[in-house]
């Protein structure tokens, strides 16, 4: 079937199977591959994209149930904005697995609440699993960021 | 052509139109939390209906005499209304425990309850509260029925939950103890819903999950509780009513031991919440020892 859609802000408009992921779609078809599949099973946290601006596990949604809906990948986010700097800074990325399925989740935590306590931030990465940084510099990572980019609003 | 297609309805009049229109298995998708994970089978045939965007689907009501939930609606809009937060609290608890942000984001009370997964945590909240279904057959037509009377297995489209101003009470508490703090599905599951007043209780209504197929009453526990003061007494009471709950339901079951165990903890923990009492405070601590 016939879908349209928006894809870190530009309008995509394709064929697709009924049965197709939104993760499979958008690495294999539009080449996307930020997003990673861990477990296709909503644990990992490693195909996390925003929807419309929140986030969700894209390994669990039909590429068909986007439709007029819009996608924002890591590809998508703003590479300016520190979150990435923060994360090379405070030593949050390792083998790198795990680390757009966080920087999206993050993002939209910090969409959601400009500056999140510790453990709201534990709570917002609960559904993104690490298995190399022991989770401690990420959360650092994004606390970081959150103090200045609360600072720069101001 | 045997493949599945797909249809994604405007309204709920399209839906229903729908429903009656086509010959032939339709299923539905609402989040797809539970459909889509790796390894359980796809339809493979007929009509796939995407639940998720319907316009008239996705709703929460709280400021009449009851509470009514649109099937689509997602367990973060639950977990973050605040007519839900004060109506409800449970429901409210019961949302933010489910699995993480992401799956909260997508995750619907109607695929919840006609998953029917044992350990589904909303569903002992909505057993409590003598939750109603509005539902749509493959008729096209309306027909309401109890929570407990609900069976996946006859195709009905969960349009609505109904919560009846009678069936809720001004109590209520949610917990939960599964493998590890966040993100988990739970061992046991337990909803509570009370009149309190003057520190004694009246009406009590108590469900759980994982202790059978689909989430029962502890009606043992509730007749321990029901018109009692809280006090040491009461509570010891209670816990032996709970674990006599537990082997009334899983008698001979591997988990029978370790559960009767593990909801003794987990009570104590509902008490307080729902009295508003701290899970530390002496009279409980008094009561375990
Ligand atoms: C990582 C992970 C963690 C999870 N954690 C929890 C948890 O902590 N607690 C918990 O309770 N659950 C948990 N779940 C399970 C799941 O998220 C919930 O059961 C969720 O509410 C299912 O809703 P859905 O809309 O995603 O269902 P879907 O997957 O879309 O559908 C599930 C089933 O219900 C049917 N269906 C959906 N909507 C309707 C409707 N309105 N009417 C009739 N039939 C319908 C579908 O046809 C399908 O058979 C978890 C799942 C994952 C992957
Ligand atoms: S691949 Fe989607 S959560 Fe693991
Ligand atoms: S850096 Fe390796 S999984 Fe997180």
């Amino acid at each position: 079937m016939k879908v349209s859609l928006e894809i870190n802000g530009q309008a995509v408009e394709t064929e697709v199977s009924a049965a197709l992921r939104l993760s499979r779609f958008l690495r294999d078809v539009l080449g996307l591959t930020g997003v990673k599949e861990g477990c296709c099973e909503g644990e990992c946290g490693a195909c996390t994209v925003l929807l419309d601006g929140k986030p969700i596990n894209s390994c669990l949604m039909l590429t068909f149930q986007a439709a007029g809906r819009e996608v924002t990948t890591v590809e998508g986010l703003d590479g300016s904005s520190g979150l990435q700097d923060a994360f090379l800074q405070l030593g949050a990325v390792q083998c790198g697995y795990c680390t757009p399925g966080m920087l999206v989740a993050a993002e939209g935590l910090l969409l959601d609440k400009s500056s999140p306590s510790e453990a709201e931030i534990r709570h917002a990465l609960a559904g993104n699993i690490c298995r190399c940084t022991g989770f401690e510099t990420i959360v650092q990572a994004v606390a970081a960021h959150a103090a200045t980019r609360e600072g720069a609003c101001r | 052509m045997s493949e599945t297609s797909v249809a994604a309805p405007a309204d709920l009049a399209e839906l229903r139109a729908m429903l009656s229109a086509v010959a032939g298995p339709i299923n539905f998708i609402g989040g797809g939390t539970d459909m889509l994970i790796a390894g359980r089978p796809m339809p493979a045939v007929g009509l796939l209906i995407d639940l998720s965007r319907i316009a008239g689907m996705a709703f929460i009501c709280a400021d009449d005499g009851g509470i009514r939930v649109g099937g689509a609606t997602t367990v973060a809009a639950i977990a973050a209304h605040r007519g839900i937060a004060t109506r409800l609290p449970a429901l409210a608890e019961a949302a933010a425990q489910c699995g993480s942000v992401q799956i909260r984001n997508r995750a619907t009370i109607g695929g919840n309850i006609a998953n029917a997964a044992p350990a589904a945590d909303l569903v002992p909240v909505l057993v409590a509260a003598k939750a109603r279904l509005g539902c749509i057959g493959r008729d096209g037509a309306s027909r309401e029925l109890a929570i407990c009377d609900y069976a996946p297995d006859r195709g009905f489209l969960i349009a609505e939950v109904i919560l009846p101003r009678d069936g809720l009470l001004p109590r209520s508490a949610f917990v939960k103890l599964g493998p590890r703090l966040d993100l988990s599905i739970s061992r046991l599951n337990i909803a509570l819903l009370a009149e309190f007043q003057d520190g004694r209780f009246g009406d009590v209504r108590i469900a759980a999950g994982a202790l059978g197929p689909r989430p029962l009453r502890l009606r043992i526990a509730e007749a321990a509780l029901a018109g009692r003061k809280l006090e040491h007494a009461t509570l010891r009471d209670f816990l032996a009513a709970l674990a006599a709950d537990v082997d009334a339901a899983i008698p001979g079951r591997n988990s029978q031991a370790y559960k009767r165990r593990a909801i003794s903890g987990l009570g104590l923990d509902l008490i307080a919440q729902a009295v508003g009492l701290s899970p530390r405070d002496q009279l409980f601590e008094d009561v375990v020892q």
